[in-house]
């Protein structure tokens, strides 16, 4: 049986480090070490270019090689006969590369050595398995069982907040993964200005997460930063199965104020094995599914086959969620009491509210800036004026003290992270859903609104 | 004139490396087979590279051709290597000795990757992969020497046959 590509992606994981055979023009050989040979398609792989080397030189003049790899847990050892192509010094496949080489660079000690200049394209023409008497490698849990079980474990969401909960809680449950977050996509950010920024200062931030000792919610990740910022610019999936020191890799990052006030991503401290998918649907880009283990190669290729098909289907959902009209009648307000109106009691809570960043301070500490901070803000002055408490969010969209764009205004997700804030930081204010579309202001103490 | 390996080389050559030898086959394509012993004759001016004469097929038929040979050798602990060429290769018996140092080498190699991480079994999977029965012993004098460790001095040359022009 003629030998794949397919067959032999965990040969491609820079798990054990492949050799490269090339010829000068005059028949001289050259072997080298190749950091990285990625798995670009049935066909195709392609090596990191990181220096002008002989290998480099060679291949220019003479396009063909042999590769040698090698299979992780059984060490057999795997020949592809491959031709180069062309090198791709941007795009999709030179992120990846460049992602995962953080990762490979550090494993090896090598991460202040490895910088990638290009993905080198290979065809592959011909593998060879070297070591036909020994076994193979015991292969890696089923991922499409895995993916199976998640979705029977999700199930059907009607509400943002449950997808995002369940959506993490269903993969400790197919995949055995204890820390991931849900970071999904601001399209339009509000700038510090107040003003609708463009596509490049638009971010992601955290709705959700599993396994931390924070939660993180309303943590922010700029868009292109990071693995979870570079899987939702290039909407690739990233896999680095190796710690990584290098910081542009880590899932926390900066935000473009640094001395704005922020909330942490609450991510490993060293993770050792790590994956950002992106979740789409059709051309739309929802977000990120981020997860990570302290476990090195706990993602194989068929868990990152496995999990964007996830991301996929995660985003179908949240387009779904998101097509749905505010005030759906049809829709019955949550099961369980809804809490009675309460006299507020004991000392003030002195609220603060910077409009330059739309941030607001709770007795002197951050609670949250941005679209969230404003209506937060807007929903207490209401409150105070008119002694209102009952909102919904038809009226929040035409209402003009509220920096919302016309389109994809992602209030729902606002409004969550507001909510889950609260509850975190300040539960004496609480927004409780009433239906869709439809919450209430609760109030335990009374307030001090100060601008 | 050969070249002269120095004595730190020497003593790298013989210490716990991963090793490759590549050659050019008669259709021109490249070709790479891993080795599993490096035996340096006492003067300095020639060593032994042994492999398995089964995996390395297409390696041997393209030295038997008269084509050259690249050594390359790198210990996994530092990364630091050394890349070896000379224009011909001749296929000499194995010997004991040849069978000895090659089990020696391949337990260090072994011993060097379980103690970087790759697990216990590794020592024990090499030693399926490399056996010493079916060796085939391949002497060369070295007419170039090249510092292989990665990073942008790669390629340098470290030493050179009086003759053998610059690469």
């Amino acid at each position: 049986m003629k030998l794949t590509l397919d067959a032999i992606r965990a040969c491609l994981d820079g798990a054990v480090p492949a050799v490269v055979a090339t010829s000068s023009p005059d028949g001289t050989p050259n072997v080298a070490y190749a950091s990285q040979v990625h798995y670009v398609d049935r066909e195709h792989v392609a090596l990191s270019f990181q220096f002008f080397s002989k290998t480099r030189e060679n291949v220019l003049a003479h396009p063909y090689a042999e590769v040698q790899v090698i299979e992780p847990g059984s060490f057999r050892h795997f020949r592809l006969r491959v031709q180069y192509l062309r090198t791709e010094t941007a795009g999709a496949l030179f992120e990846y590369m460049k992602a995962q080489l953080a990762g490979i660079a550090a494993h090896s000690g090598m991460d202040k050595v490895f910088v990638l200049r290009g993905a080198d394209v290979y065809r592959v023409h011909a593998i060879e398995c070297v070591d036909t008497h020994v076994a193979a490698a015991a292969p890696p849990p089923d991922a499409l069982l895995a993916l199976r079980r998640t979705l029977d474990q999700l199930g059907a969401c009607d509400d943002l907040a449950q997808l995002a909960d369940r959506a993490l809680a269903a993969l400790a449950h197919g995949f055995g993964i204890r820390h991931a977050l849900l970071a999904l996509l601001d399209a339009r950010a509000v700038t510090a200005a107040g003003t609708a920024a463009g596509a490049a200062d638009c971010a992601l931030y955290t709705l959700a997460s599993l396994g931390y000792s924070t939660s993180g919610v309303g943590a922010e990740v700029a868009l292109g930063e990071g693995l979870i910022g570079v899987a939702a610019r290039e909407r690739i999936a990233v896999r680095i199965n190796h710690r990584t020191s290098d910081t542009a890799y880590q899932a926390a990052l900066r935000v473009t104020d640094t001395a704005a006030p922020r909330i942490a991503l609450p991510v490993l401290a060293q993770p050792h094995s790590r994956i950002a998918v992106p979740l789409v649907h059709g051309a739309r880009l929802f977000g990120v599914l981020y997860a990570e283990s302290e476990t090195e190669a706990f993602f194989s290729h068929a868990d990152e086959d496995a999990l964007v098909v996830y991301g996929r289907h995660l985003g179908a959902l949240l387009a779904r969620l998101a097509a749905l009209p505010d005030d759906d009648a049809s829709v019955a307000a949550p099961s369980g009491e809804i809490s009675p109106a309460t006299v507020p009691v004991g000392t003030p809570l002195s609220v603060r509210y910077f409009a330059h960043d739309h941030s607001v301070f709770i007795d002197n500490d951050y609670l949250i800036k941005g679209v969230a901070g404003c209506i937060l803000w807007t929903l207490l002055n209401e409150h105070a004026a008119s002694g209102r408490r009952d909102f919904c969010n038809r009226e929040l969209r035409r209402d003009p003290r509220l920096p919302l764009p016309d389109f994809a205004d992602n209030l729902e997700t606002r409004l969550i992270l507001l909510q889950r804030r609260l509850a975190e930081r300040c539960p004496a204010i609480a927004l409780e859903k009433t239906g869709r579309g439809r919450f209430r202001l609760l109030l335990v103490r009374p307030l001090q609104l100060g601008g | 004139m050969p070249l002269t390996l120095t004595p730190d080389q020497v003593a790298f050559l013989h210490g716990p490396l991963s090793m490759n030898v590549g050659a050019v086959g008669r259709d021109g394509w490249p070709c790479v087979t891993r080795a599993q012993g490096i035996v340096v004759a006492r003067d300095r001016r020639s060593l032994t590279v042994l492999l398995s004469a089964v995996r390395s097929q297409a390696v041997l038929d393209a030295l038997a051709a008269g084509n050259a040979i690249t050594l390359v050798a790198s210990r996994p602990q530092t990364h630091a290597t050394l890349q070896l060429k000379a224009a011909r290769a001749e296929r000499v018996p194995v010997t004991v000795a040849h069978r000895t140092a090659s089990a020696h080498c391949v337990s260090a190699f072994g011993a060097e990757l379980a103690a970087l991480g790759y697990g216990d079994a590794v020592a024990d999977a090499l030693a399926a992969i490399l056996s010493s029965e079916d060796l085939a012993a391949l002497r060369f004098a070295p007419e170039i020497v090249f510092d292989q460790t990665p990073g942008p001095q790669a390629g340098t040359v470290l030493a050179r046959a009086p003759g053998v022009a610059a690469p």
